[in-house]
């Protein structure tokens, strides 16, 4: 019995150790989140497990996010949403269920045992299905509905579709208000046998598209009693590829159904029923892919002819787009320059170009921009060339002569624009080397009118240009004879004399002006001399500021010392030479040469020569300067002493 | 005997200068007649170069270093005359703000015979300690100045073997300084300076004789830089004649004085601390 305790003793730690240890793992690393959450537009209260992984944190188990609020319903509208599910390991797992409401509340409550009842109209969307290893599986159904007072109205959108890992299955169902489609699928998710779209209030199908395989073979419709149909993929194709049924399939439907009527139905019901599914499908996927790992889609698919884009067509398709880069901002910028539209009301060849120009935008460069947005989208490999060129230029290529109306009236002959080396040109032939000879007609056509347009705006321009230059120059000169003649008044005699110098070579720059006659040239000189009247209003402003200048340099040369006599503080002019240097040779070098040397080329370098030494003398208060100071004793040249003032010497030539 | 021989020779010889000239060195144990009114001699003529030497040597203190050179007229030089004294007057100040000074230091002061006809020693020295407490007052443009002077002075005569008296001595000065041609002191500022200056002292020696000296003074300044000052006055003064109080001494006496303060701290000392406290 003693024993039998022992052994007891010894073994139950280590039995419980071994019992415990899968539940506590699973109790340690399992955790419960309960609080504020938000995944993409949806903020919520959320509830959910999740497993602790290094860094990471997986979901795991099961996964709440939802969000009502009653306030907000009662007072005006409520975008309620609820999202439940599990997930193992952060792959969806298990049923699904997704509801989206918006709701308004019927201003009417009601009592009913213990609870108050407020019905509400809106829409409520629900898709609801099971998940396995992250995709779909089994019947995965969604549903819009409108609501009104609580209850079920319409069924707006409605669609089922059966699943096997991801794959859709057997037949599907997808349907609105008006219209259902029903279509059949192989166990590989492709398209198969009839899919047929009904209109709800109508008898018989309206619309059947024929696949075989995955191969759209014929499009049926059914009008006004009378049946067409339109082949689409009827011939055997060299090679073919599976793609998905999405929009990118749609769009190549649109390029090969080029006959007239059958273009209709393919932005029509089916094809709406199809993108209204495949962006529900779409809005599941972003909220399962931004909270863990799966893949939510219809899945339909679908086999196309496939002809592949040889080496040699690469080059074309990328010199198309070259091209077509170039002429569009040409073009474009063309077509909305505002001076342009201007003259070409008086300009008669403006005219006719702007008219070419239009011509080209039409005839060559918008059917290209389809053709470089098929490029880029990867269509045109599932395009014989010879169906592309037909299905843009319908009526056929344009040609090298680009006829345009000039006149109003439509007898009016038209004129024509053509290259002179438009011989060299071949736009035949249903392929790509043809789009890249129309391309390059295109482009090299606009370079030649741009070419006579910018020199015809360019004239328009500069007379603009002269016009506001030279109402610039009056200004500033203005300016500088207003500020030169109320500050010349006090101011001692050479500052006068600098100044009024400034202004007799700002007046001289004007009147050679005025004796220019061309306009090149005159605009040349007007933007020199806004520069030079700059320069000059500048100088003379480093001129009147001189005094001020000195006096503040003074002050900042003042050291207060004590002097024990007089029991006061004296304020003592310190490093006189360097005070003198300043006032005795180099404002008088700066006045001397702004009265004998200048310049509109020398005006500026003078003024910030006059700023540079001003701070420079500023700083040299603080600085060590007894070297300095010495070598200022018997200094008087001015060039000298700029530079041992360390700034750069006046006279750079 | 030797007493003896102290105190009769040179009573003899200044009975005799008593007789010649009011002139004369004043003996404790002579009989002291008072006059019946108060006697002023005729006033004599004197001129005065003195510098003062103001050298800073840290933050607060500085050294006082004066040298005067004191003429008088004589029989034979009239105006200028010749060397009375020269003045040696060294101390050691300390500012206390810009209204408030002290200095200790010594004097030495050689005293030399300016009479020709004196058998007696040509040369003798004049110690003093001497203790200045200097406030200074600005009002408006102008400065007040109050000092006060405390000296405690050992003399003797020329004659050989002459003992040491003590005395001290009790200085007030009262000054201005009025800037001319400026609204302050600055380089270049001329200033008008009155003063009076009252020395009273006291001693065994001084039996009725306290009023030593009145100074009245006009100095008219020119300061060249902060450091650097010069100025030139007249200054009459009166004052008890020491062995008799009833007789009191006259003098003119033209002064010519140079002020100077450099300071020799490195910049790198001196330009956080020469503003002082303000």
């Amino acid at each position: 019995m003693n024993r039998l305790k022992k052994a007891c003793a010894v073994c139950t730690p280590l039995l419980a150790l071994i019992l415990g240890l899968p539940t506590m793992v699973q109790a340690q690393d399992r955790l419960l989140y309960q609080g504020p959450f938000e995944i993409d537009r949806y903020k919520g209260e959320a509830k959910y497990y999740y497993l602790k992984v290094g860094q990471d944190s997986l979901l795991d188990g099961s996964f709440q996010l939802q969000r009502s609020n009653l306030e907000a319903l009662l007072e005006k509208e409520d975008a309620a949403f609820s999202i439940t599910g599990a997930f193992n390991r952060d792959i969806p797992e298990g049923p699904w269920r997704f509801q989206f409401g918006e709701f308004q509340s019927e201003s009417v409550s009601q009592v009913v045992d213990y609870q108050y009842r407020v019905s509400v109209s809106g829409t409520q969307q629900v898709a609801e299905g099971r998940m396995s290893d992250g995709r779909p599986d089994g019947p995965w159904k969604y549903a819009v509905r409108r609501i009104k007072d609580s209850e079920i109205d319409t069924t707006l959108f409605e669609s089922t579709i059966e699943f096997e890992g991801g794959i859709p299955q057997r037949s599907f169902r997808i349907g609105n208000d008006k219209s259902t489609l029903v279509g059949r699928l192989l166990r590989n998710g492709l398209a198969h046998d009839e899919w047929s779209l009904f209109v709800n209030d109508e008898m018989g199908t309206v619309e059947s598209w024929v696949f075989e395989n995955g191969i759209l073979r014929t499009i049926q419709i059914e009008q006004e009693g009378i049946s067409t149909t339109t082949p689409v993929f009827d011939t055997a194709y060299a090679m073919m590829q599976t793609i998905p049924l999405d929009q990118r399939y749609l769009q190549l439907l649109s390029l090969y159904l080029t006959k007239g009527n059958t273009l209709a139905p393919i932005q029509g019901t089916m094809s709406q029923l199809l993108t209204e599914n495949a962006r529900y499908y779409n809005k599941i996927d972003t909220i399962f892919s931004k909270l863990g790992k799966a893949s939510f889609s219809p899945g339909f698919k679908v086999q196309v002819p496939l002809f592949p884009l040889d080496s040699l067509e690469k080059i074309q398709l990328e010199a198309i787009k070259r091209n077509f880069g170039k002429s569009k901002t040409v073009s474009s910028d063309f077509l909305n320059d505002t001076q342009l539209n201007i003259l070409r009301r008086s300009d008669k060849e403006a005219q006719f170009l702007y008219l070419v120009i239009q011509a080209l935008s039409r005839d060559f460069l918008n059917p290209m921009e389809k053709v470089v947005s098929y490029g880029k989208s990867n269509l045109l490999e599932y395009v014989p060339r010879n169906v592309l060129t037909e299905k843009l230029w319908p009526l056929g290529k344009p040609g090298t002569d680009i006829k345009v109306n000039q006149g109003s009236e439509p007898t009016d002959s038209p004129v024509i624009f053509k290259l002179p080396n438009a011989a060299q040109f071949d736009f035949n032939g249903g392929n790509l080397a043809s789009i890249q000879e129309l391309s390059r007609y295109a482009a090299q056509s606009l370079d030649s009118i741009q070419r006579i347009l910018d020199l015809k705006l360019s004239r328009e321009r500069g007379q603009q240009e002269l016009a506001g230059l030279e109402e610039q120059l009056i200004t500033q000169s203005n300016i500088l004879k207003e500020r030169i003649d109320s500050a010349g008044i006090q101011l001692p005699g050479a500052h006068t004399k600098a100044l009024l110098n400034i202004k007799k070579v700002g007046e001289s720059g004007l009147s050679d002006y005025s004796g220019l006659k061309e306009v090149t040239a005159k605009l040349e000189r007007a933007r020199m001399l806004v520069k030079c009247l700059t320069d000059l209003n500048g100088l003379a402003e480093a001129i009147i500021v001189l005094q001020g200048q000195e006096k503040k340099i003074q002050e900042t040369y003042q050291d207060r010392i004590w002097n024990p006599f007089t029991a006061t503080l004296m304020d003592e002019e310190v490093k006189k030479r360097i005070t003198t240097a300043y006032r005795n040779i180099l404002t008088p070098y700066f006045l001397e040469r702004v009265q004998t040397d200048l310049t509109c080329e020398n005006a500026r370098d003078i003024a910030s020569l006059m700023g540079s030494t001003y701070e420079r003398m500023l700083a040299l208060r603080q600085e060590e300067t007894s070297k300095l100071e010495r070598k200022l004793r018997k200094e008087r040249d001015p060039e000298t002493v700029l530079r041992l003032f360390n700034l750069p010497s006046a006279t750079k030539e | 005997m030797k007493q003896y021989h102290n105190h009769s020779f040179p009573l003899l010889w200044i009975a005799l200068l008593l007789v010649g000239s009011f002139s004369g060195l004043a003996q404790e144990d002579e009989v002291e007649v008072l006059p019946s009114e108060s006697e002023y001699k005729e006033p004599v003529s004197k001129v005065w170069f003195n510098t003062y030497g103001n050298i800073r040597i840290s933050k607060r203190l500085f050294w006082d270093a004066q040298t005067h050179f004191r003429f008088e007229e004589t029989g034979s030089t009239p105006f200028i005359g010749q060397i009375a004294q020269i003045y040696n007057r060294h101390a050691i100040g300390y500012i206390y703000s810009k209204k408030f000074n002290v200095t200790l230091g010594g004097v030495v002061r050689v005293n030399f015979n300016t009479d020709p006809t004196s058998p007696d020693r040509n040369v003798v020295p004049e110690w003093r300690i001497w203790h200045q407490y200097q406030f200074a007052m600005p009002l408006a443009t102008t400065m007040i100045y109050h000092r006060i002077r405390i000296e405690h002075r050992w003399t003797q005569g020329f004659a050989d073997n002459s003992e040491y008296i003590f005395r001290n001595r009790w200085r007030y000065m009262f000054r201005m300084k009025v800037p001319l041609n400026s609204h302050k002191f600055q380089p270049k500022t001329i200033y008008v300076s009155p003063e009076a200056e009252l020395i009273m002292q006291s001693g065994k020696a001084v039996v009725a004789s306290p009023m030593e000296d009145l100074r009245l003074t006009t100095t008219l300044g020119y300061i060249v830089t902060p450091r650097l000052t010069f100025a030139a006055g007249l200054m009459y003064s009166q004052g008890q004649q020491l062995e008799n109080g009833g007789i009191y001494k006259q003098s003119w006496t033209m002064r010519f004085h140079m002020y100077f303060s450099p300071d020799f701290r490195r910049v790198k000392n001196k330009l956080p601390e020469i503003h002082l406290d303000d």
